[in-house]
């Protein structure tokens, strides 16, 4: 379980995060949605530890990522997929899917390469393992970037706006992939601002808005009417996203 | 005068032998620089302050010294405190150690040039800082300093002619004992020039290829 308590996070006189508490059980695909500026990335980032924590806990399986030596373990458990890709530009796709196997989870490097190819194949890229992230296109490369999280076998998948610097026929293969694993029963926690991808694919929706958690709900009730819809601010930014 | 280089014939042996000892000593004053400028590129980044102004001092005194004076100070200075190294050794380690601020100057360009989201992503996939730096750092941040640390090595071989002020019969130290022996200076000198610069050029060709190979990548679809 994903265990966020009281989590507050500010840059300089900014408070981003304040206050948040969630939880996120194994299984669960939890959808974070807010407009930009809510602090959605930024617990993101709170959760796989590249940002230190101004108050409060987050806990991977009861490991602590503030501290340095349970943040290793809390990493082994959950794996990011970024925005940009942020592949390793020296690397063949293969090479970049197959190193933190071999580094981390010490898997033999001939049995990583296989596990990888296999990972790309079951992306539709396995004629594009040998090529190099310059060599693909924005959503060849996200999927690269899904399949190198997926190579660590983590039990949790963070994903940030994955889809926001990819065309929408791209996005749309991007997309695919998440569903199935959604299917698949792996634990996912997204910022998207996929309103009817969340709304499809999750089982909870959190909203958080100026760095507060304005809602935790399950999708349906977040979708309804007389649920999360009742709030105006909720209604507002649903609104204003279905127009965009 | 007329330009004869058959004078040169008895000497070539001699002057082949100063050529051999020119390389050895660039080679391995070429693997020196890269070796301490990739640990002071590492230390220049780092996250310890004193590390980091340590090496920025290193990087200062070595760049700003003549290296001559440099080379004096080791091989005539050292043995005033009983240190005792030969002309040879005391070229490679002084052409190493001014090298290494050039190069780690480099190095460092291409270490902050390295998108910040690259880094995080080896760290969220739970690389050790140590996997980190071998694996993604120092190969984007070679890849990206190759063109210019080939004019640093460049430069390197090319101050490797001081060295025959510390009696040092490198290339250049042969050619001055040749040109006294011979009193054909125009000559030898030319040749000099020649060598030289197809030394360089050789140095080029190979620094483009690596720069191409490291770059692949760009080179075209896979």
């Amino acid at each position: 379980m994903i265990s966020v308590r009281g989590v507050r996070k500010a840059f300089g006189a900014a408070t981003v995060l304040d206050g948040i508490d969630l939880d996120v059980h194994s299984g669960e695909v939890v959808s974070i949605l807010g407009s930009s500026g809510s602090g959605k990335s930024t617990l993101i980032r709170c959760m796989n530890g590249l940002e230190k924590l101004d108050a409060g806990c987050i806990t991977i399986d009861d490991f602590d990522v503030s501290r340095p030596k349970e943040l290793t373990e809390a990493r082994k458990r959950s794996a990011t997929v970024f925005q940009l890709f942020n592949l390793y530009p020296h690397m063949t796709a293969v090479q970049n899917i197959a190193l933190a196997p071999v580094e981390v989870l010490k898997i033999p490097p001939k049995q990583a390469e296989a596990d990888a190819r296999a990972l790309l194949e079951s992306v539709g890229l396995s004629a594009r393992a040998d090529a190099f992230p310059s060599q693909l296109s924005g959503g060849q490369r996200q999927r690269v970037g899904i399949c190198r999280a997926l190579a660590m076998k983590p039990r949790y998948l963070l994903l940030d706006e994955i889809t926001s610097a990819l065309d929408p026929e791209m996005t749309s293969d991007v997309l695919a992939i998440l569903a199935k694993l959604a299917s698949d029963g792996t634990t996912m926690v997204f910022v998207t601002h996929e309103i009817e991808f969340a709304r499809t694919i999750s089982s909870r929706v959190v909203f958080l808005d100026k760095g507060q958690l304005v809602v935790d709900l399950p999708t349906a009730e977040f979708f309804a009417a007389d649920g999360g819809m009742a709030k105006p601010r909720i209604a507002q930014f649903l609104s204003k996203m279905r127009k965009d | 005068m007329t330009f004869d280089l058959t004078i040169l014939a008895p000497h070539i042996p001699f002057l082949l032998k100063g050529a051999v000892l020119t390389a050895e000593a660039c080679v391995l004053a070429l693997v020196g620089s890269l070796c301490i400028g990739m640990i002071v590129a590492a230390l220049v980044t780092s996250a310890s302050p004193i590390l980091s102004r340590i090496a920025y001092i290193y990087v200062d005194l070595f760049r700003n010294i003549p290296f001559i004076v440099q080379l004096f100070f080791f091989f005539y200075g050292l043995p005033e405190i009983g240190i005792y190294l030969d002309a040879f050794a005391t070229g490679v380690i002084a052409l190493s150690i001014a090298g290494g601020a050039f190069t780690s100057d480099v190095i460092r360009s291409g270490i902050l040039s390295i998108d910040t989201g690259i880094l995080e992503a080896a760290e969220v996939s739970g690389l050790s800082k140590p996997t980190i730096f071998r694996k993604i750092v120092m190969p984007i941040a070679l890849r990206t300093s190759v063109r210019p640390l080939g004019s640093v090595f460049i430069n390197l071989i090319l101050t490797s002619s001081i060295l025959s002020t510390i009696t040092l019969n490198e290339l250049t130290g042969s050619a001055k004992i040749v040109a006294s022996d011979t009193f054909r200076p125009f000559e030898i000198y030319a040749v000099l020039l020649v060598a030289y610069a197809s030394l360089t050029y050789l140095v080029s060709l190979a620094i483009g290829a690596l720069h191409r190979y490291l770059n692949r990548d760009q080179s075209g679809v896979a």
